[in-house]
């Protein structure tokens, strides 16, 4: 071994005895940024759920139609039509018939019985609160229904919300692209 | 003899790597999410859209009222304005034999959304609309089996395929390809 080597090696020795001798550095996580990541994802979830004034969860197996309007989701009650049946304030009320057509037992010339009576109890209540908080009641019934949904069973839909007072309707879509 | 003391010695858990898969986490798992972006169609009953006004007398010096409408039937459209079917035989107001606008693809299944010539139907809303300036009201009804999507697909054909009517919502001007973008839809009478 030549004294260079030597030398080296007891450099080496000598380094590693103070990296022993030396006390652990505890790590410290420096929380600013992930405080600052998670503000910012708090700001947009909540930027995007705020824009829209009504949020819109479709019922197992809908398929909502697409379309390429774009006019912006208006505040209104959601009435979600589907093939299975259909469903107001997260209760199904009414059952189709594997036909897709409305349960026979329901209807009375366009009329849905049940769907009428909850529309109505919940138009009452949007009035209720329209008055007491000055703000007038829209009138509006967002109709949420099936790519695959019979235009019959639409316009009965339809016809039950205009019997309820509901004077001004919207369907429900998702933008394409 | 003395007994050793143990002092217990307080373990911090190291958080780095857990972190570096959350950071890591989130972006994938926000890439995965689908974005469904929701809008909507806003329609009118007929009752209350088509329902008669008095007469005023300014209303006197406007421009007849075009009164399209659409009928969605099992093998094509049947397109009406003022009274009269397009495509007709002559003398008649309408002829329920022959679609105005035949199938796209005929013989397809009723849940092909292809199945209607979107494309005809959309020229012919923009023939209309050229001739009727103001008019931006249509009429649609269907026959009682007509999927949704194909009426949804039909009233984005009479309002222009590349109408944004968003903006205009909002108090803009309505964009010049705009044709019919305010549908009434009315009961399945044909």
């Amino acid at each position: 071994m030549t004294p260079d080597q030597e030398a080296f090696l007891a450099k080496k020795k000598e380094k590693a005895a103070a990296r022993r001798q030396k006390p652990e550095e505890k790590g410290e996580l420096g929380m600013t940024s992930l405080m600052d990541i998670v503000s910012i994802i708090v700001v947009y979830l909540l930027k995007s759920y705020a824009s829209d004034p009504v949020v819109i969860n479709p019922t197992a197996g809908q398929k909502i139609p697409l379309s390429t309007a774009d006019a912006p989701m208006q505040d209104g009650i959601p009435i979600f039509v589907t093939l299975r049946g259909i469903t107001f304030d997260d209760k199904k009320i009414v059952s189709m018939t594997p036909e897709g057509d409305i349960d026979p037992n329901s209807v009375n010339q366009h009329l849905i019985g049940p769907l009428y009576d909850a529309l109505a109890e919940q138009v009452d209540k949007a009035k209720t609160l329209g008055e007491n908080t000055g703000k007038p009641w829209a009138g509006r019934a967002i109709i949420v229904g099936d790519q695959e949904l019979k235009f019959s069973a639409l316009v009965d839909v339809m016809y039950t919300a205009g019997r309820a007072e509901f004077t001004d309707y919207s369907f429900c879509i998702i933008r394409k692209g | 003899m003395a007994r050793k003391k143990f002092e217990e010695e307080e373990v911090q858990a190291n958080l780095l790597p857990v972190m570096n898969i959350m950071f890591l986490l989130i972006p994938a798992l926000l890439l995965a999410m689908e974005f469904a972006s929701m809008a909507s169609i806003n329609v009118s009953p007929p009752k209350f859209s088509s329902a008669p006004s008095e007469p005023k007398p300014e209303d006197e010096k406007k421009e007849k009222p075009l009164n399209l409408k659409v009928f969605v039937m099992e093998d094509g459209y049947r397109v009406s304005a003022d009274g009269q079917q397009e495509g007709a035989e002559a003398g008649k107001a309408a002829d329920s034999k022959a679609p105005t606008i035949p199938l796209a693809k005929a013989g397809a299944p009723l849940n092909d959304w292809d199945r209607y010539d979107y494309k005809a139907l959309e020229a012919s809303a923009a023939k209309y609309k050229s001739l009727f300036p103001n008019e931006t009201i249509v009429t649609i009804s269907a026959e009682a089996k007509i999927p949704m999507q194909a009426m949804i697909y039909t009233m984005d054909a009479l309002a222009g395929n590349s109408c944004k009517i968003g903006k205009a919502l909002k108090g803009e001007k309505v964009p010049d390809d705009c044709y019919f973008w305010q549908p009434i839809v009315e009961g399945g009478a044909g």
